[in-house]
C-alpha cells in the first residue's frame, strides 16, 4: 500500500514536473500553406534554425497545409484545442484564410501573417515582402535593358493569387514608364518551368526576334524561358529575363549571366515573425533575430507595428556567391 | 439487289473507315483550320514544337495504352515521372548538396535508374492488381499519392539542379537534327506498335483486355499479361520523368502533377476503349498530336490558357460519343 502511495506521488511529482516545463515554454504553431516547394522549405528551416528556438526559449511546430485551405482551418482548431500559445499564418488563400484567424481570434490567440497575405484585420502584424515592389523592380530592369523600347512577354502566376495580382501591378508601374514597349504575350504559368517553357517556344515561333525581354513572375518561370529560348537554338544573352524568388537554380543561371532574379527573404519573414509572435506572448522579450541588425530599413520598434516590409535584395553577381553559399 | 450489297459493303466500309481514320481526319482538319488562320503553324521550327511538346505526354501514353487495352487504368504516371525524374538526377547533378555519393555518374547509369525505379513502382502495381486482386484505380491511386510523398522525402522537397550535359542530351541534344525527345517518343511508339501487332504478348494484351476469361481457358497467363503492362507503363513513366528533367534542366519534385490525365485524355481520344481489348496506339499517337496542336496553336494566336482547358475537355468527350455511335452502328 505505502510502495504504490509512494509510486502514485513519485508519478504525480514527474508529471508535474513535465507539466510545468510545458508551461515555462511556449509553444507556437506555425500554418503555411504547403511544403512541397523549395521556397516554403527554406522558410521552415529558417524558422527552426531561429536563436530563440535552438536556445529552448520557445517551442515550434509547423503544419503543412498541403495547399488547402480546408486542411489549414482544421490545423488552426487542433492549436486551439492544444492551446497553443501564438500562431504563425502563412495562407494558401487570400479569403478562405479569414475564417480560420477569427477563430484563433476568438480564443484569445495572437495569430502573425508571413509572406502570403489573408484578407483579415485581426492580424497582430504582418512579416512579408511587398510583391508589388518586386514586381516593379523586375520589370524596371528589364526594360533598362532593353533601352525602354520594343517587345516584352510577362509570364504570369496563378490568376487571383495575391502574389500575381500584385507583382503584375509593380510589372505595370514600371511598363508605364516605358510607352515605346509593347506587351507581346501575357498569360498564366502557374509557377512552373515546364508550362513556362511550353508558352515560350510557342511564342517564340509567333514573335521570333521581336521579343526582347521576358518578365517572369517568379524564377522557376523565368527558367523555363531560358530553356525555350537555348532549345530554339537562340542566344540567351539577347534577351533580358527577369524573375522573383532566388531560388537555387535562378542564383546559378544569375552567375551564369542569363537572367536577373530579385531574392525574397523568406527566412527573415519566417524569423521575424516568430520574434513578433514571441514578443506577443512574453512581453520583456528582445528579438534575438540577427535580422534586425540585417535590415535597418525595417525597424523592430518594440514588436509593436502592423506591418514589417522584408525587404527585397536584388541577386548581382558580386553577392551571388555568398548567397549561394548560404544554400549550402 | 446488286446494287443494295453494294450500298451495304459501302456502308461497312465507310464505317471501318470512320473508325479506324475518323481521329486522322479530325487532326488533320484542325491542322488545316489553324494552318489558315496562323501564319507560322506549318513552319518547320513550329512543327517540331508540336512534336515535342507532344513527346512526354504521348510516351506516357503508349504506356497507358497498353494498361488501358487489359482494362486497367494507370493514374500513377504522374507522381512515378517526378520520382523517376529526381532519383536519376541525383545520380547525375554536378551539385554536392543534391547529388548522392559520388555524382555525376556516367549518363547511362543514372538513366537505367530511372528505367528502373519506374518499372519498380509498376511492378508494385501490376502484383497488386494481378495477384491481389486489388482494383487497378485503387491500386494506383494508392501509388500516386505514395511516389509524390517519397519523391518529396527524397527531395526535402527541393529541385535537383545542375544536371550533366550527357545527361541533359535526352532532352535538349539531336540527332540528324531531331530533337531526341521526338527521337525516342518515335522509338518507343515503333516499338509499342510492334509488340502489340506482331508479337504473342501483344496478341495476350488484347485478348486478356477483351474477354479474360476466355482467354484464361485458351491458356494464357492473364495474370503475368496484366503485371507486365503494368511494370511497361511504369518504364514508359521513368523514361518521361528523365526527358523532363533533361529538358527543364532540374528535376523538380512538384513535376507531373495531372500529367496522368493528359495520358489518358490522349489514349480516350485515340480510340481506344475503357473497358478493354479494344484500340490501337496509332489513335493513341494522334490523340496526343491532337492534344498537342490544340494548345500549340491557341497559344500562337494568343487564346488563353484557360480556354485550352475547356476546349481539350470537350475534345474528350466528343471523341467518346463519336466512338460510341460508331458502335451502335456496327
Amino acid at each position: 500500500m505505502t510502495k504504490l502511495l509512494k509510486t502514485m506521488t513519485l508519478a504525480a511529482a514527474l508529471m508535474g514536473g513535465t507539466a510545468a516545463v510545458a508551461q515555462d515554454v511556449p509553444r507556437i504553431g506555425a500554418a503555411v500553406y504547403g511544403l512541397n516547394a523549395e521556397f516554403m522549405q527554406l522558410w521552415a528551416a529558417a524558422l527552426e534554425q531561429h536563436p530563440a528556438v535552438v536556445d529552448g526559449v520557445v517551442e515550434v511546430t509547423v503544419f503543412d497545409g498541403r495547399y488547402d485551405a480546408l486542411v489549414q482551418q482544421e490545423q488552426f482548431e487542433t492549436m486551439i484545442t492544444q492551446g497553443f500559445d501564438a500562431i504563425i499564418f502563412v495562407p494558401i488563400d487570400i479569403e478562405a484564410g479569414a475564417t480560420a484567424v477569427q477563430a484563433a481570434h476568438d480564443a484569445g490567440i495572437p495569430v502573425v501573417g508571413s509572406n502570403t497575405r489573408v484578407n483579415s484585420d485581426l492580424l497582430l502584424s504582418y512579416v512579408g515582402s511587398n510583391d508589388v515592389q518586386s514586381g516593379y523592380m523586375e520589370a524596371k530592369y528589364v526594360l533598362d535593358q532593353i533601352g525602354c523600347e520594343g517587345g516584352v512577354v510577362i509570364i504570369e502566376g496563378p490568376i487571383g493569387q495575391s502574389a500575381q495580382i500584385e507583382r503584375l501591378e509593380g510589372n505595370q508601374q514600371a511598363l508605364a514608364e516605358c510607352p515605346n514597349v509593347t506587351v507581346l504575350e501575357q498569360q498564366t504559368a502557374n509557377w512552373s518551368r515546364a508550362e513556362a517553357q511550353t508558352l515560350m517556344e510557342n511564342w517564340l515561333t509567333r514573335h521570333g526576334d521581336n521579343i526582347k525581354g521576358v518578365i517572369g513572375q517568379n524564377d522557376e518561370m523565368a527558367l523555363g524561358a531560358i530553356e525555350a529560348i537555348r532549345g530554339a537554338g537562340l542566344n540567351v544573352n539577347d534577351f533580358a529575363i527577369a524573375g522573383i524568388d532566388g531560388v537555387t537554380d535562378a542564383l546559378m543561371a544569375v552567375k551564369n549571366g542569363d537572367m536577373a532574379s530579385i531574392l525574397q527573404d523568406g527566412s527573415a519573414q519566417a524569423q521575424g515573425a516568430l520574434d513578433v509572435a514571441i514578443k506577443a506572448v512574453m512581453p520583456d522579450y528582445e528579438p534575438m533575430s540577427a535580422i534586425w541588425e540585417q535590415y535597418p530599413d525595417m525597424p523592430w520598434n518594440g514588436g509593436t507595428d502592423a506591418q514589417y516590409n522584408v525587404p527585397w535584395t536584388p541577386v548581382t553577381t558580386e553577392n551571388v556567391d555568398a548567397l549561394l553559399e548560404m544554400r549550402q | 439487289m446488286n446494287t443494295n450489297a453494294d450500298t451495304q459493303d459501302f456502308k461497312a466500309r465507310a464505317a471501318d473507315y470512320g473508325q479506324r481514320y475518323g481521329i486522322l481526319i479530325a487532326l488533320v482538319l484542325v491542322c488545316a483550320a489553324l494552318a489558315l488562320a496562323n501564319e507560322f503553324f506549318l513552319t518547320q521550327r513550329n512543327i517540331i514544337n508540336v512534336l515535342r511538346q507532344a513527346s512526354i505526354n504521348g510516351i506516357l501514353a503508349i504506356g497507358m495504352t497498353f494498361v488501358i487495352l487489359t482494362r486497367g487504368i494507370d493514374l500513377s504516371v504522374g507522381s512515378v515521372v517526378a520520382l523517376a525524374g529526381v532519383v536519376s538526377a541525383s545520380l547525375a547533378t554536378t551539385s554536392a548538396t543534391a547529388g548522392v555519393a559520388g555524382a555525376p555518374y556516367a549518363f547511362y547509369i543514372a538513366l537505367s535508374l530511372g528505367i528502373l525505379v519506374g518499372m519498380v513502382a509498376g511492378w508494385v502495381n501490376g502484383v497488386l492488381v494481378a495477384y491481389f486482386n486489388v482494383p487497378s484505380f485503387v491500386t494506383t491511386l494508392g501509388m500516386l499519392s505514395a511516389a509524390r510523398g517519397l519523391t518529396l522525402l527524397y527531395t526535402g522537397g527541393r529541385p535537383v539542379p545542375s544536371l550533366t550535359d550527357e545527361y541533359r542530351y535526352i532532352g535538349t541534344g539531336d540527332l540528324f537534327g531531331i530533337p531526341m525527345p521526338i527521337v525516342l517518343f518515335a522509338a518507343v511508339f515503333v516499338v509499342a506498335l510492334v509488340v502489340l501487332t506482331s508479337t504473342r504478348f501483344g496478341r495476350h494484351v488484347y485478348a486478356a483486355g477483351g474477354n479474360p476469361h476466355a482467354a484464361r481457358v485458351s491458356g494464357i497467363n492473364v495474370k503475368r499479361v496484366r503485371m507486365a503492362v503494368y511494370i511497361i507503363s511504369g518504364a514508359l513513366a521513368g523514361l518521361a520523368g528523365m526527358i523532363l528533367a533533361a529538358r527543364t534542366g532540374s528535376a523538380l519534385p512538384q513535376a507531373g502533377i495531372a500529367y496522368e490525365l493528359d495520358a489518358i485524355a490522349a489514349v480516350v481520344i485515340g480510340g481506344t476503349s475503357l473497358s478493354g481489348g479494344v484500340g490501337r496506339v496509332t489513335g493513341t499517337l494522334i490523340g496526343a498530336l491532337l492534344i498537342s496542336v490544340v494548345n500549340n496553336g491557341l497559344d500562337l494566336m494568343g487564346v488563353e490558357s484557360y480556354y485550352q482547358q475547356v476546349i481539350k475537355g470537350m475534345l474528350i468527350v466528343a471523341a467518346v460519343m463519336l466512338d460510341q455511335a460508331r458502335h451502335k452502328h456496327a
